[in-house]
């Protein structure tokens, strides 16, 4: 037998608000950042900008087509979590905004770097920039996920 | 100025709280719904299908060939509607909590 709550009196009012903010509280505890994920959002910086070390800077630059792989990539990372979590966000914040600009902005200036130093004969200095990108990426990711979080905390 | 209306679907504990965690989400899994509320898959399942019958709540199943039935993710959301009755029964609560002078 179902009952009806017409009229609720005022304590019964700020309980049932403040069980709505405790569940809340609850899931973004329960949401845990998997890492070997947001390693993978790593892997495709990194992949991106190892992909300077493959072209040849100068006037027969062609820019490499893994752009769009890596897009796809991530993608395919973005579902996964999605997957493993069993959350997608609505909102992230605007701090997970920023930390995907940086994303962006670093693996571009990395790739950037990297073509540099293919320029000058240096391919092996691509593996270095990779790396940062990788490094980059993840953490940066790691940003983003907690921030998504925090936002799901606070409603 | 935004609507208050009391819901008296929406109120009932187990209801509130299920769209109290769908509100700020896209999607949330049946699975981590159900864990984070703490009751059985057969009452979760009782009051979304009284949400889904209200135009509420709309649920889909992510088909994977990887996955048996068993393992499939339900992905469960607010429908347009269901938000707006939400707020408007939080803003409801908010009066009666918090009345002013």
């Amino acid at each position: 037998m179902e009952n009806h709550f017409r009229d609720p009196s005022r304590e019964e009012a700020a309980a049932a608000l403040n069980a709505l903010s405790s569940d809340r509280e609850h899931l973004a505890a329960s949401v845990h950042a998997p890492w070997t994920l947001l390693a993978a959002f790593g892997g495709v910086g990194a992949w991106w900008v190892s992909a300077a070390a493959a072209t040849n800077p100068g006037a027969n630059y062609e820019p490499p087509s893994s752009s769009w792989l890596a897009l796809v990539g991530t993608l395919i990372v973005v579902y996964l979590i999605q997957r493993e979590t069993g959350v997608r966000f609505r909102r992230m914040g605007a701090r997970a905004g920023w930390a995907i600009v940086g994303i962006i902005a670093a693996c571009l200036l990395l790739f950037s770097v990297s073509l540099g130093f293919v320029s000058f004969g240096m391919h092996w200095a691509v593996a270095p920039t990779s790396l940062v990108a990788f490094a980059t990426t993840t953490w940066l990711a790691s940003v983003a996920y907690r921030s998504a979080v925090e936002h799901l905390r606070h409603g | 100025m935004a609507e208050t209306r009391f819901d008296e679907i929406i109120h009932a504990p187990v209801r509130l709280r299920i769209c109290g965690l769908l509100r700020p989400v896209d999607h949330l899994d049946f699975a981590v719904l159900r864990d984070t509320l703490s009751v059985s898959d057969a009452t979760l399942s009782k009051h979304l299908k009284t949400l889904a019958t209200s135009g509420y709540v709309t649920s889909r199943k992510a088909v994977s060939a990887g996955r048996d039935d068993a393992r499939r993710i339900t992905w469960l959301a607010l429908t347009r509607a269901g938000r707006t009755a939400f707020d408007a029964h939080v803003r409801a609560l908010q009066e009666i909590a918090t009345p002013s002078i």
